[in-house]
């Protein structure tokens, strides 16, 4: 176990360091720089800039200046965010984004394990093409569709729930649903189609034919069998769901973490995406090592160690 | 961003963010077209103003979080929105956009204008009941040009004596600069030249006094609440970063408390959104941030609507020392080829056609002035510089950064060449941050650019094409264009110094043409019919100090 761990350990900061590495390099080399303007900076402010922040250095040492600074904890300046450091912007954004990352997966598999059961159980019936009809419906509708519809719907016509802001019960609901359509209706398929292929094994013909009730013969024998693949994607799920979405979070005005996945590198505000694209990675690798863990519990087959 | 990215297996997981990075422009772009498209039929039917609320708040929508409160180095509008409303400074441009008394009482200006003398008001207090003084003016100016505060802004006091050397670090000595506190109420301004427009760029928010105790004391989070110490109408009383700034009305405002007690300013980059929750009555005021282009136009029947024209120019370049556009007869025909009423029919945004470079509203602005619709001639003169109908025209390029607005304007310009000149010319565009380096290194044959002033004065425009600015992007020199720039920054009689910069603007924009100015932008605002008293300053600026509950509340 300690030296699985280990070994993980060791693959996590290697992964680490090549996307800092190759982050660091492709924001470099991409065309345009943090302070290019409308209205161009004169040659001697230009210089100003650049030497407070280091800039005017050769790559290989500022490369080398921002390593140093992750291992004392420091993600730099922000170069748009004047009065705040990217370790103050991270700070206050990611818990507004892994709360509503984490109502949305919740959301997400509430939604989708009755969905995927009923569907798989009533394979071919009118229950079945419904679920499949609204999972589909889910996948395949933009969270700016979705999100826009919702808003028009229940804040607009209905005026229930309110449209933008992250205040209390009412600003929650939307973005937790649009948030969670495509990852509850894409597990529902996931979920569907393994039970599928479960309720045909021959185990589960010798469960009925014990006469075991057919509850007992569904939840216990063939969705135990049949979470390896949701658990696999959870994983990820996890990590992209509470770092943030761009488009939720744009839509419903959300003061969260995932609107610098993009405003950052429009804006070439090199630290901050440094510091974004860091936070997701460390809780991709944390989140596919849980689910690693968790495999061996729900098939001792599996052996992660 | 949609996270499609966990359909895939783990291990193609990590690059994810570097592989999206070329899709996120389109996706942005397509997601934001489709909801103004969705947002047409959305909001048509719903009732624009539910009652509640308090009417001592005031709510409007900022767009985005400021960047920085730190008035000297802020650099964009969001930021200045915020401080305009913490802060006063010497003076402030009136009604006729000429700079007027607010702390200065008076100034005198002495040697011919290279030395100003302000005489400060003595009742002006700051927040924490401290009086203002010249040697807070004399710190904010001198923390501006240092070297080590790195501001962008640095550069807007340079006409001062010694400042750009200080700034470049030849002079270390900050005795050396030419602003000086004579006393608590006087403060001196040596100039390298005379500057008639000087007194202009004081109204400007990087200028405003700063109280070095509270900048040294607290370093970057000097301008948090709690920290913070103002002179202006309102209080910084929360900052909840990326969501809301709320302020509060200052009591001992020396021009009298405000009459809202409580301003809202939230951020709320979804133009769609926030006009649905101005229609739910959630904000009291709405303007470009927060309005659809689709919808300007229902909007501009609703009561409250106004459209404030801005003090922005949008214009083509062109790069004159290649061809075809060295030679002036080619860039002429190219400006009159143009019939500029077009952009505010297909923009919708109370654009104002502009043959002239300085906008309306501004000192010498002239609408004589420039070339005007003119196809006969203008296929006359391309036909003189040898291409007849257009024939043996080289293949030229327009560029633009990526923008809904700028690909309109390009393509309604790219059919009046094609029909009036025969000449067809290819658009290309790219992100924005991309386009500004593209200007630099390989420049399309004619760029667009827009320009917007810090201060009113024509020198701010004007001097964008002198040989040695380094925002001409034109390539274009003209000794003399660049004397009579000269010349109207000495001269302190205003109709004088209009003369000078008609002849100015007559070689800008019609002997010599190196660009094509469009058209000037307005800002649409909507202004919720119970408040009143909101001023929108051609600068783009929110001013909130006199908004108040509209009469017919007060009756209620």
């Amino acid at each position: 176990m300690t030296r699985f761990l280990l070994t993980r350990l060791f693959h996590g900061l290697t992964v680490l360091w090549v996307v800092v590495t190759l982050t660091f390099v492709l924001m470099r080399v991409t065309p345009g720089g943090p302070f290019d303007r409308e209205r161009r900076l004169p040659p001697e402010v230009l210089a100003n800039i650049a030497a407070k922040y280091h800039l005017d250095e050769p790559w290989l040492k500022q490369y080398a200046r921002y390593l140093n600074g992750i291992f004392r904890g420091d993600l730099g300046p922000s170069y748009k965010y004047l009065d705040r450091g990217v370790s103050d912007i991270v700070a206050e954004t990611f818990p507004v984004s892994a709360l509503l990352g984490i109502f949305a997966l919740v959301f997400a598999l509430a939604f989708s394990f009755p969905v995927g059961i009923c569907a798989a159980y009533y394979h071919s019936s009118w229950t079945d093409r419904w679920c499949l009809l609204i999972a589909t419906l889910g996948i395949s509708l933009p969270h700016f569709i979705l999100g826009a519809l919702l808003i028009w719907l229940f804040s607009i016509q209905l005026g229930w729930l309110q449209a933008g802001r992250w205040e209390g019960f009412t600003s929650v609901v939307l973005p937790t649903v649009t948030l969670g359509a495509a990852p509850a209706a894409y597990l529902s398929y996931l979920l569907r189609s393994t039970l599928l292929e479960t309720l045909a094994e021959d185990f589960i013909r010798t469960a009925r034919a014990k006469g075991l009730r057919e509850s007992a013969v569904l939840l216990k024998h063939a969705l135990n069998n049949s979470l390896i693949p949701t658990l696999t994607v959870l994983g990820p799920l996890f990590a992209a769901l509470i770092t943030g979405s761009f488009v939720v979070e744009y839509i419903f005005a959300i003061p969260g973490m995932g609107r610098f996945f993009i405003t950052a590198v429009t804006d070439r505000d090199y630290p901050l995406i440094m510091g974004v694209t860091l936070v997701y990675t460390v809780i991709l690798v944390c989140a596919n090592l849980l689910v690693d863990l968790f495999y061996s519990l729900v098939d001792p087959r599996i052996k992660s160690y | 961003m949609n996270k499609i990215g966990y359909w895939g297996t783990n291990s193609c997981k990590t690059n994810r963010k570097q592989a999206q990075i070329p899709l996120i422009k389109p996706l942005r772009k397509g997601s934001i077209v489709a909801l103004s498209f969705l947002s047409l039929f959305f909001v048509s039917s719903c009732n624009p103003f539910s009652p509640g609320g308090n009417p001592k708040a005031f709510r409007v929508n900022l767009g985005t979080e400021p960047p920085s409160l730190d008035w000297s180095l802020a650099t964009d509008h969001v930021s200045f929105n915020v401080i305009a409303n913490l802060m006063v400074g010497l003076t402030e441009f009136d009604k006729s956009l000429r700079p007027a008394p607010v702390i200065a009482k008076s100034w005198d200006i002495l040697e011919g204008g290279k030395r100003i003398v302000f005489h400060l008001r003595d009742d002006v207090t700051w927040s924490d009941g401290k009086k203002v003084r010249a040697q807070d003016f004399e710190y904010s100016w001198k923390r501006l040009l240092n070297p080590k505060t790195a501001s962008e802004y640095a550069y807007i006091l340079f006409d001062i004596l010694n400042a750009k050397e200080y700034h470049e670090g030849k002079i270390g000595d900050e005795a050396l600069l030419g602003v000086q506190a004579k006393d608590d109420s006087t403060l001196e301004v040596k100039l390298k030249h005379p500057a008639s427009y000087f007194v202009s760029i004081t109204t400007f928010e990087v200028t405003y006094p700063q109280r070095q105790d509270i900048v040294e004391k607290f370093g970057t989070k000097w301008t948090e609440p709690g920290n913070i110490v103002t002179n202006g109408p309102f209080l910084l009383a929360s900052w909840q970063h990326e969501n809301e700034i709320q302020l509060s009305a200052n009591p001992n405002f020396f021009l009298g408390k405000p009459a809202v007690e409580k301003v809202q300013m939230f951020m709320i980059n979804e133009k769609t959104t926030a006009l649905a929750m101005y229609e739910q009555g959630q904000l009291d005021f709405i303007d470009n941030h927060s309005i659809p282009i689709l919808e300007k136009q229902r909007l501009s029947k609703l009561p409250g609507f106004q459209r404030v024209p801005q003090l922005r120019g949008y214009y083509y370049g062109f790069v004159i020392d290649r061809k075809p556009f060295d030679d002036v007869r080619v860039r002429k025909a190219f400006s009159m080829a143009i019939d500029r009423s077009v952009f505010p029919k297909v923009l919708h945004g109370g654009e104002q056609p502009a043959s002239c470079w300085i906008p309306p509203g501004m000192l010498a602005h002239d609408s004589r002035i420039g070339l005007t619709h003119n196809p006969p001639e203008a296929r006359r003169l391309l036909r003189e510089a040898g291409y007849p109908d257009g024939k043996g025209f080289p293949p030229v390029t327009l560029g633009y950064n990526t923008d809904e607005d700028h690909k309109i304007v390009a393509e309604a310009a790219q059919g009046m060449w094609k029909r009036n000149l025969g000449v067809l010319v290819r658009l290309e565009n790219q992100e924005w941050k991309v386009y500004l380096k593209k200007l630099q290194t390989e420049p399309p044959h004619v760029f667009r650019l827009g320009w917007g002033a810090d201060y009113p004065d024509p020198d701010n425009f004007m001097k964008l094409f002198t040989a040695l600015s380094g925002n001409n992007n034109t390539h274009w020199k003209n000794p003399r264009y660049d004397q009579l720039l000269e010349l109207a920054a000495k001269e302190f009689n205003g109709k004088k110094r209009v003369k000078i910069y008609d002849e100015a603007q007559k070689i800008l924009c019609e002997t010599d043409l190196p660009i094509i100015p469009l058209f000037t932008t307005a800002e649409s605002t909507v202004l919720n019919p119970r408040f009143a008293g909101l001023e929108y300053s051609p600068m783009g600026r929110l001013m909130l100090r006199h908004v108040r509950p509209s009469r017919t509340e007060d009756g209620r």
